[in-house]
């Protein structure tokens, strides 16, 4: 909704005001939720799923996760935007979000601890953190160790599994895991460049045709997707694996190459300029027909015109500058895709 | 602490059809609501935006609107909590109110369409999916093994 219509900044008394007296008060708030498919109880006695709380790498605290009596794990996300309610049926709901449940590897979850507690001894995983209710029963009861070969080593002697972290091991698994978040991406045309930013807002049939998106683009993307389940040292030790320079730079370098092209099309448009240009001949002999030069007393002396000088180059319109200013504070589409 | 969803299989095949507005506006206040009567009977169809848009007004603020489905692979339902929590730590349960297939998405003097932060914020499902794909260890071992190669030819 547009800024125009704060309504609900100024409270005004209003007629339909007066019935609410007789409205039933809601005893507590309803919640919107799309259930993934999979996740959903099949029979009457199957257990209950619920909705716990893990700690996030990303968050740096503790999120809500919902979880299956099996031991399935996924992400309960919600969508919010600033002005949104919902009617149900005959009743106003003010609470205007979506939550959302969204598969997660809990491998992600898992590395968190492991880094904190496994980094220099192998542990095996009920001896980790055994004081955290939490973080015990994701590692015990969710977890599927089986996984945890991608990021620790696994030493086992009899019956007991002790686990390793394995830093090598972990950034080659998160790179697989970024290359398959930009596989999908680039399947759905999501646009990742800071180049076009201008496009998020309408994603037009035309876009798909023209391949404008940059390999690197998708990849840095997809890196700070990935980059949002983990510690930032974790992320930034994956940016260096993946070869991904900062934005900043590639954004001067592309302002660079962008320049180039400027100057050189001030070039093309210099000669067909409205002024009238006179050659340095014409000029030298129609300023010496109009005997305003008195060329004979010096002869020497070389007549030069104003335009022989060096073309300086072209610098911004103050239109080009203004749009410049304009595109700067333009959302970039990760914007939209933050996690609440 | 631990929120359970006190419902079964049972409880949703049975669960009561809603209909649902997604209004672009924020409303201080829940309750009982003369829907049927002050909204749903001015919903018009507008087929000069497009099939399927439908217009209608909040307040005299023009909404332009869709029905929407629930994005595939999920279920629409509708939770409320009947009892409040005693504390931030004290286990709570929420109740089933009713299920949904789809619902009506309205926008402010706008015609909805893929701009939508809604619909931007559904890749979000998509993304998690792939993130969450599971990887085989021959992968991993190839991918292992390539990133010794690049760092031999590139020291």
């Amino acid at each position: 909704m547009s800024k125009k219509a704060t309504r609900a900044s100024k409270p005004k008394a209003d007629p339909d005001a007066e019935g609410s007296a007789k409205m039933s008060k809601a005893s507590a708030l309803k919640k919107v939720l799309f259930m993934s498919q999979e996740l959903l109880p099949k029979d009457a006695d199957d257990g209950h799923l619920r909705l716990e709380r893990f700690f996030h790498p990303g968050h740096g605290k503790e999120a809500l996760f919902m979880t299956h009596p099996d031991g399935r794990i996924m992400e309960f996300v919600e969508y919010a935007e600033p002005r949104r309610s919902w009617l149900v049926n005959s009743e106003v709901c003010s609470n205007g979000r979506i939550y959302m449940t969204t598969p997660v590897d809990p491998t992600l979850l898992a590395l968190y601890h492991l880094r904190k507690h496994c980094a220099q001894k192998a542990m095996s995983l009920d001896n980790i953190a055994v004081e955290e209710a939490s973080t015990s029963r994701l590692l015990n009861e969710i977890l599927d160790p089986e996984n945890l070969k991608c990021v620790a080593d696994v030493k086992s002697s009899g019956e007991q599994k002790f686990y390793r972290y394995n830093q090598e091991r972990t950034l080659a698994w998160l790179a697989l895991k970024t290359r398959q978040v930009v596989r999908i991406l680039k399947e759905k045309q999501v646009h990742c460049g800071h180049s076009a930013q201008s496009q998020n807002f309408v994603r037009s049939e035309k876009l798909a045709a023209e391949n404008v998106s940059n390999e690197m683009d998708y990849t840095r993307m997809a890196c700070d997707i990935v980059g949002r389940y983990l510690d930032a040292d974790l992320h930034g030790l994956l940016i260096n694996y993946l070869h991904i320079p900062s934005e900043i730079q590639a954004i001067v370098e592309e302002k660079a190459a962008a320049q180039k092209r400027k100057s050189m099309a001030g070039k093309d448009e210099g000669s067909d300029s409205k002024k009238i240009k006179l050659n340095d001949s014409d000029a030298a002999a129609k300023l010496k027909s109009s005997g305003l030069v008195d060329s004979d007393g010096d002869p020497n002396a070389s007549i030069t015109s104003p335009t022989a000088a060096p073309l300086k180059e072209r610098s911004l319109t103050a239109k080009e500058k203004a749009l410049a200013k304009g595109a700067k504070g333009t959302k970039s589409i990760a914007s939209f895709f933050k996690v609440k | 602490m631990s929120i359970t969803l006190d419902f079964n299989g049972k409880n949703i095949a049975k669960g009561k059809e809603l209909a649902l507005h997604f209004l672009p506006a924020k409303i201080n206040g829940d309750g009982e609501a003369n829907v049927d009567h002050y909204f749903n009977n001015y919903t018009r169809e507008a087929t000069e935006f497009g099939s399927g848009i439908l217009t209608n007004a909040l307040r005299g603020y023009p909404l332009m609107g869709e029905k929407l489905k629930v994005p595939e692979g999920y279920r629409g339902l509708v939770l409320q909590e009947t009892e409040k929590p005693i504390s931030y730590s004290s286990d709570r349960q929420l109740r089933l109110t009713g299920v949904f297939q789809d619902f009506t998405f309205w926008n402010y003097d706008k015609v909805p369409s893929n701009g939508d932060p809604y619909r931007q914020a559904l890749f979000q499902a998509d993304v998690a999916q792939a993130l969450a794909q599971p990887i085989t260890e021959d992968d991993l071992e190839a991918e292992i093994a390539r990133n010794k190669e690049n760092a031999n030819d590139s020291p």
